[in-house]
This record gives C-alpha cells, sequence and structure tokens, in this order.
C-alpha cells in the first residue's frame, strides 16, 4: 500500500507536469487526488500502534536502504500532510485566477512537495530521512520562488535553500554517528545510545531541526518565505514542512536524548524562538509576516517540550502539533482570502471585515482562538497540557520552562488579539475596505477547518487515542495521559487564565499603537554573507584564472621545475650516460637544436615547422629506441599538429608582433627550465628501477588473453583498457570544449545578481 | 583561398583520400598484431578530414556526432560484460577463418578501438569547426573574421 500510495503520488506529478498547463484551474481537482487517497488509508490507522512497512534495499552491506515504516506517530502526521494537502489544492483553485501561466510547474511542484513530506513522515532508514528531508527543502525553494521573476522572491528563495540544505547536511552528519553508533541504520530499531557520539549527534540534530523549523539564530528565511503565494505558506511554511524539524526532533529524542546538551540547546533554542517569534509578531503589520512570526514562536515551543522529554511534555508536544496544523492552516487562507478580496493583508490598512466577511471572521474567530489556547478549541487542551507537563517537572528545568512557557504564552495570546483586532475591526478613522465577492473554492476549505477546530474540542476522545498513540511511540510512559475538555480547578488552568487576561489586555493596548516595523536584520546578514562568499570567489577567480596564456606557462613550468627536485636528487649518476649510439645524439641535437629555434624565429610558420622538427625528432628516438608504435603514433600526431598550425595561422599575421622580440631571453629560460626539470624527473625515476620489469608478463599475456601479438596495443585496448576508456573520454572532454570556446557567443549569460557591470 | 588558389592541391587530396583511408584501415585491423590501432587510424582519418576540410571539398562540422558515437560505442563495450556477470572492460575473444586474411582473431576490443578511432576523428573535427576551416577554405574576400 505505501509503494502504491508514493507511486499515485509520482504519477499525478508527471501527469500534471506533463498536461497540468491546458487544464486551467481544474489542474487542483487533479493534484488532490493522491493525497485524498492517502488521508483516506491512514485516516484508518491513526491511533493504530500496528506499524505498516515497506522497505527495497540497495546495497546491504552499507545499510542503503529505502525503508518506510507508518506507525502510529507517522499516521497522524500523514494525516496533517495529506488532510491539509488536499483543502490547500482545493484552496488554491479559488487563490488563483483561472488560467494563470505556469499553473502546470507550480501544481506538480506542490504535488512533488507533498510526496517529499509523505515519505519524509513514514521514513525509517536515516537515509531514506535524508532524501526526503532534503526533497522537501528543494521543492520548497522552487515554490517560494514560483514567481521567479521577482528579484525578492528569488532571494528569498536562495536563502531558505541555504539555510535549510545546509541543516540538511548537519542532520546528515547526525544521523550517520546515530546509525554508526546504534548498529543500525533504521530508526525504530535504534535504542538510546550514549557517549561523546550521542552528545555531538544530539547539537547535530538540535541544529538541523533549528535550520528546517525556523528556530533563531536559523529562523530569518521563513518571514521571507512569505513572498510564496498563500496556499504554499498555508501549507509548507506553517502546517507541513517546518514541522519537520519538530518530528525529528521527536524522533532523535528516545535515541540521543540522555545526552547533556541535548535538553539545554532545545530549551534555547525553543524558548528563544518562542518569545523572540511572539515578540516578531507583535511589531509587523503584514498578517501573514505576523502568521510566519507566530510560526516560528508556536513551534519553538513544540520544539522546548519535545527536548525537555518528559512523557507530559512529548504528549502536549505532539497535541500542539497537530492542533497548530489545523488553526495555522486555517489563519493562512484567511489572509490569503482577504488578500485576494480586498486587495491587501496590512491590518492598518483593512476596516470593517467584520462584518463584510462573516463567515471568515467566523473561522478566523475561532482558529485565533485555538490559537491563544481557549475553549472550546483544540487549542485549549493542548495549551493546557503544555503548562501540565511544566508544572510536573523539578527544579531549574521547571523553573525556565515554566517562566518561558507563561512569557511566550502570554505574548502569543497578545499578538492574537492583535491581529484579529487589526484583520477584522472596524477603525475609526478608515471607511471600511471594499470586498469582492466570495470564492467558493476558498470559502469550503477555511471552513473544513474551522469546524475541525471546533470538531477536535467536541470529540477529543478520537484526538487524545491518536495523540496518545503517537507519544507512547516515543515515551511509553506516555500512556497514561490525556487531553481534557476540563481539566477541574487545577494550578494549570489559573495560570491559563492569567495567560489569557494578561495576553488580552497586551494585545488590545497594543493593537491601537503603531510601531516602526523591524527591519530583517538577519535575513540581511545571510544576504551579506552569501555577497561576500561570492565576492571573494570572483576575486579569487580573478586572480588565479587572470586569462594570461604566458603568465599560466610560466606558473606551471615554475611549479613543474620544483616538483622536478625531489627526483633530480634521485638520480643515481653511476646509472646515466650520454647515448647508446650516434644515432640518438644526432636526433637529440636536432631536437634542441628545433626547440630553441622555435622560441627565437620572429616568422610564425618557421617556429610551427621548429616544433615539427623537434616532434619528428622524437619519432626518431622512439624508431631508434625500437618502438615503432610510439614513433608511428608519434608522426601522426606531427602530420595533425602541422595541418592544424596551417588552419591557426591562416587567421594570424605571418610574423610575430615586433614586441614580442623582447621575450626571447623569458621565453628560453621557461622553456630550458621545464625541459631540464623534466628530464631530470624522467632520468631520476628512470635510474633506479625497481624490481624486474613485467614485459615478459605483459606478452605472455597479451597472447593469452588479449589474442594479439603487439603487446602494446593489447595493453591499450584490454589490459589496460580501463586506463585508455579514461584517456578517450579526456579526448571528448577536450572537445566538447574546444567547440564550447569556439562557439560564437549567440547570446550574452546575463550577467550574477549583485554583480557589478 | 587553398581550394581555390591551388588545383594541384585539391586533386591530390581528392586522389590520396581513399589511398588515406586504405591505410587508416590497415592501420586500424593491423592493431592487434603489428603497430597501429584505433588511435592511429584516428590520426590518419582526422588527417583525412583536415586536408579536405581545408581543401575545401567538405565543410566542417558534425563533431559532436562523431564524439557521441564514439564515446557511446567504447562505454557500451565497456559496460556490457556487467550485463553478463563479468568484470567491466572483460573481452570476447572470437577466432574465425577468412579467405584471404588467413585466421583472424579478433574480440570485443575491435569495437572499443573503433569508440577510440571515432572519438580522435570527432576531435580533430572539433579543432576544424573551432579554428573555422570552412571558412579558411574560401576565398580571403568572402572570409568572415573569426569571433
Amino acid at each position: 500500500m505505501i509503494w502504491a500510495l508514493l507511486g499515485l503520488h509520482l504519477i499525478g506529478c508527471a501527469v500534471i507536469a506533463g498536461i497540468g498547463d491546458g487544464l486551467g484551474n481544474r489542474v487542483f481537482a487533479v493534484a488532490a487526488g493522491a493525497p485524498l487517497v492517502t488521508s483516506i488509508w491512514v485516516i484508518g490507522r491513526v491511533g493504530d500502534a500496528n506499524a505498516t512497512t515497506a522497505q527495497i534495499t540497495w546495497v546491504a552491506g552499507l545499510d542503503l536502504e529505502l525503508a518506510f515504516r507508518v506507525g502510529p506517530l507517522a499516521a497522524l502526521l500523514t494525516l496533517v500532510v495529506s488532510g491539509i494537502g488536499v483543502l490547500v489544492f482545493g484552496y488554491a483553485a479559488g487563490y488563483f485566477a483561472n488560467g494563470i501561466a505556469g499553473v502546470g510547474r507550480f501544481t506538480a511542484t506542490l504535488l512533488a512537495f507533498s510526496t517529499a513530506m509523505v515519505g519524509l513522515v513514514w521514513a525509517d532508514s536515516i537515509w531514506t530521512l535524508f532524501v526526503f528531508w532534503e526533497l522537501t527543502s528543494i521543492t520548497s525553494f522552487l515554490l517560494v520562488g514560483y514567481k521567479n521573476t521577482d528579484a525578492d522572491a528569488r532571494l528569498a528563495a536562495r536563502r531558505a535553500l541555504l539555510i535549510t540544505v545546509a541543516g540538511g547536511l548537519v542532520l546528515l552528519a547526525g544521523l550517520v554517528i546515530m546509525a554508526d553508533s546504534a548498529g543500525t541504520g533504521r530508526l525504530s530499531e535504534m535504542t538510546n545510545i550514549g557517549g561523546t557520539s550521542a552528545a555531538v549527534a544530539s547539537v547535530l540534530v538540535l541544529v538541523a531541526a533549528a535550520t528546517k523549523s525556523a528556530q533563531i539564530p536559523f529562523h530569518v528565511w521563513l518571514p521571507g518565505a512569505m513572498a510564496a503565494p498563500t496556499p504554499v505558506s498555508a501549507y509548507l511554511h506553517s502546517a507541513t514542512m517546518v514541522k519537520a524539524g519538530v518530528v525529528l526532533v521527536a524522533l532523535a529524542g528516545p535515541i540521543v536524548g540522555d545526552a547533556a546538551p541535548w535538553t539545554p540547546l532545545g530549551i534555547s533554542f525553543g524558548l528563544g524562538s518562542m518569545l523572540w517569534g511572539a515578540i516578531g509578531a507583535l511589531r509587523h503589520r503584514d498578517a501573514k509576516l505576523i502568521l510566519a512570526w507566530g510560526t516560528i514562536s508556536q513551534l519553538g515551543l513544540m520544539v522546548a517540550l519535545l527536548s525537555v522529554g518528559s512523557a507530559k511534555a512529548t504528549f502536549a508536544a505532539i497535541g500542539l502539533l497537530a492542533a497548530h496544523a489545523v488553526f495555522k492552516a486555517a489563519l493562512f487562507m484567511v489572509v490569503g482570502e482577504i488578500d485576494v478580496r480586498t486587495g491587501t493583508r496590512r491590518i492598518d490598512e483593512l476596516s470593517g471585515l467584520r462584518a463584510s466577511m462573516p463567515l471568515t471572521f467566523a473561522v478566523a474567530l475561532v482558529s485565533a482562538a485555538s490559537m491563544a489556547g481557549l475553549p472550546p478549541t483544540l487549542g485549549f487542551p493542548a495549551k493546557e497540557a503544555a503548562v501540565e507537563a511544566a508544572l510536573g517537572l523539578a527544579g531549574a528545568e521547571k523553573a525556565v520552562l515554566l517562566s518561558g512557557v507563561i512569557a511566550g504564552s502570554v505574548l502569543t495570546v497578545a499578538y492574537t488579539t492583535r491581529l484579529m483586532i487589526g484583520l477584522f475591526g472596524s477603525k475609526p478613522d478608515h471607511t471600511a475596505s471594499a470586498v469582492a465577492p466570495s470564492r467558493l473554492a476558498m470559502a469550503i476549505p477555511i471552513g473544513i477547518l474551522g469546524v475541525s477546530t471546533l470538531a477536535g474540542f467536541v470529540g477529543l476522545g478520537w484526538v487524545t487515542t491518536a495523540v496518545r498513540a503517537a507519544a507512547v511511540q516515543l515515551n511509553p510512559s506516555a500512556e497514561v495521559y490525556s487531553l481534557l475538555r476540563w481539566p477541574g480547578l487545577t494550578t494549570a488552568l489559573f495560570i491559563s487564565t492569567g495567560i489569557i487576561a494578561g495576553g488580552l489586555a497586551v494585545g488590545v493596548v497594543l493593537a491601537r499603537q503603531t510601531m516602526s516595523e523591524p527591519r530583517a536584520v538577519g535575513a540581511q546578514a545571510v544576504d551579506e554573507l552569501v555577497a561576500g562568499v561570492l565576492h571573494a570567489a570572483r576575486w579569487t577567480t580573478g586572480r588565479v584564472q587572470h586569462g594570461s596564456l604566458p603568465v599560466y606557462l610560466v606558473t606551471m613550468t615554475v611549479v613543474a621545475t620544483f616538483a622536478a627536485v625531489p627526483f633530480a636528487l634521485g638520480i643515481d649518476t653511476s646509472a646515466v650516460y650520454l647515448s647508446d649510439n650516434g644515432t640518438q645524439l644526432v636526433l637529440a641535437v636536432l631536437a634542441v637544436a628545433g626547440a630553441v629555434a622555435s622560441t627565437t624565429v620572429t616568422s610564425r610558420l618557421g617556429a610551427a615547422l621548429a616544433l615539427g622538427a623537434v616532434g619528428l625528432a622524437v619519432a626518431g628516438l622512439f624508431v631508434a629506441h625500437g618502438a615503432p608504435d610510439l614513433a608511428l603514433t608519434q608522426l601522426l600526431v606531427e602530420t595533425v599538429v602541422v595541418v592544424g598550425f596551417v588552419l591557426g595561422l591562416g587567421h594570424l599575421h605571418r610574423r610575430f608582433p615586433a614586441a614580442d622580440q623582447v621575450w626571447v631571453g623569458v621565453r628560453l629560460t621557461v622553456a630550458g627550465m621545464l625541459g631540464v626539470a623534466v628530464g631530470a624527473a624522467l632520468i631520476g625515476s628512470s635510474s633506479a628501477p625497481v624490481g624486474v620489469p613485467p614485459v615478459e608478463d605483459f606478452v605472455a599475456e597479451s597472447q593469452t588473453t588479449g589474442g594479439g601479438n603487439n603487446v602494446v596495443n593489447v595493453i591499450l585496448t584490454d589490459m589496460r583498457a580501463l586506463d585508455t576508456l579514461g584517456e578517450i573520454m579526456v579526448l571528448v572532454i577536450v572537445a566538447v570544449g574546444i567547440l564550447a570556446l569556439a562557439a560564437p557567443s549567440r547570446d550574452e549569460t546575463p550577467a550574477l545578481e549583485g554583480e557589478p557591470t | 583561398m587553398i581550394a581555390t588558389r591551388s588545383p594541384i592541391v585539391r586533386l591530390g587530396i581528392r586522389a590520396a583520400s581513399p589511398l588515406a583511408l586504405v591505410i587508416a584501415a590497415f592501420l586500424f585491423f593491423g592493431g592487434h598484431n603489428r603497430p597501429g590501432g584505433g588511435f592511429a587510424a584516428g590520426l590518419v582519418l582526422g588527417a583525412v578530414v583536415a586536408l579536405r576540410t581545408v581543401a575545401g571539398l567538405q565543410r566542417s562540422g558534425g563533431a559532436t556526432t562523431v564524439l557521441g558515437a564514439g564515446g557511446l560505442l567504447a562505454g557500451a563495450v565497456a559496460v556490457s560484460p556487467l550485463l553478463f556477470g563479468n568484470t567491466l572492460l572483460d573481452q570476447v575473444v572470437v577466432s574465425t577463418d577468412l579467405p584471404l586474411l588467413g585466421t583472424v582473431k579478433s574480440g570485443s576490443a575491435i569495437i572499443f578501438d573503433a569508440g577510440v578511432t571515432l572519438i580522435v576523428v570527432g576531435l580533430v573535427m572539433a579543432l576544424l569547426d573551432g579554428l573555422s576551416a570552412t571558412d579558411l577554405a574560401k576565398d580571403p574576400g568572402t572570409r568572415q573574421s573569426a569571433s
């Protein structure tokens, strides 16, 4: 079933990528098919402690495999991913005007993201997890940068990609350490590991989770990612992809949770993000940015709870995760609808929407209540469980987490209040905003999510079963906990009442204030870092690849001369003699004379002929040494080179430029240095032979296995054919390089972004 | 230029081409037992192509096709033994009796060698392309400056 569902997703992607553009907005209905089937399948598995598995082994010895396991946690997450996926596709059909260009590309990418996300939550092997983790980053990059003509969107997409993919690499390191210490690549089979490796892995995993779940200081990509169309923000950047980090913390907790850095670092990330995210949400006036910063804050709470690792905290975190996915997706969709119907989503520009968009207001009210943790919504029991979990701790952990949760929650209630007043309230100095007619495709998914938030509270028993089963998978002691509609007059309830009262007061006051919007300092820092790296790269390239052929040659020669020194020192002088016979001597003198002549003559053709003489003399040396194969090849190469020279010289003046004659001395020196260096290296390496040359073996082998009498060619095409294969591939690359260099530049490549022109 | 100024060169190249082809074939097939082989044959063919292009007997171009064919051929020979469970580049030797040539022992190595030949020819063709050899064959007046 797992393969069938993944296959269905992939077929959907392929079909939409192929013919999606021709379907108009009906393409979203096609895209919703695979997530719909998946959510129907998984709804029966939610709360079921038994897991469904599927795997294909690729390389058994390396544990390289594609392994999936749909346990209770994965089932709950799949319901979130695929269920909200269906609603997002429905919503997108209303959000986008029918017949916009590139709808097929967009939808295929969104479905590809959905596929990657499903694979991520199902993954059991660390390799599978890593692959799907990175796939979500890549699809997210494509979706954030969907408006690829918008420079801001491209910049935001690149920023998101760099941060999340860098986090992915950190994750890979952490996973490998975990698998190595645990002795298995299956997450479900790993048990608690200890020692230094656990400490290192825990830091790596938390950093990776922080990049993906936008925890400070890695949160800077998320506000920028709001450049994406709202369906994308609702899906990726609130309900699913940013949850991946939280899920990772949940999965890794039982494995590396006992390591010393785990809880302190996790709480630092989590509470820091919770507070700073909430403060960010209070300062912005763009409703989408408020929600994005709110997401940073909410995810922080989940990360903090999961890194504490107590059964109650884990249970509360899973409950919050489910509730957050529903209300945050709903709120994003509400903001998107407001944006589409009024033309703005800034809370200081909107007025009177409570009257003009009553249904949207109702859903927003319910979802905002859930976000603030008010009954009768799903957010209330989840937030209560979180406060209970903080109360259940002891010592410094309790003090830090409880104060953090209280402060964060007060701010959450405050920004929620401010958002609601800003979006829907009537402002005395504004006329009521003009509102376009409602679109059914947008209203239905929003309505379903709003009802779900209420239904989750009414049918809390089913939600509890699902959340409890998922929490038990991570921590068996979570068996005893429940989400409660009415917890009784507990300490937690009093704290919550205080939080809500305080938050409302702050929110109402701040809603009347006009604060300066914060600048995206972190995002700027990332962009400057990227620009700095690019600048350094350009600077280095400019110095190293300056394009001056003579300087290249001199550099290479100098390096070769130095490299030859060790060989020259190893020359065994007693084994060196001038020549075997007079022929060799004559040919050698000819070769040297040709080389000297080629550096001094003033005619280009003369230089070419002098080089030809060198080649012929060398070929003669080969013959004198009894190597006809080499001589033949050398002669043929010389011939072709001469033809090449004729061609090249046809484009040039007959003589070298007069100014060139100044450089004759330099040319002679450089050529002489290289000749001496290579000569010394050759003499050095051949004057001290080690062992007997394997000539006899080669001759025997060439006739038995190669079936030929020419040893040289049998070596080339059979015994050392792999070398030959590599060499001819070099020839191919050279040829392609020549063609590319010589091709007239048909279109000027546009300058890199930010590059000085 | 060369083509128009020197009919002798042109005629000579035209007459020599078939001979050079025979030499290339000789080197190619003889390489197993005598000096020669795919590389040498490729160089001879490359020289033929170069001369014919300079003399205006044919146009330069098509290097990519030849290169691609050669690369695929050599690559296929290299990889195909894997399909039969043998090691990379494992070779098959076939011995047959042919009229005129006597016993010919050959192997899959000769196909590999053919790939080498094609790549060498392709490289020369790419050079000709890069140096705008076709332009060179034309009259100086009509020649376009190399970009």
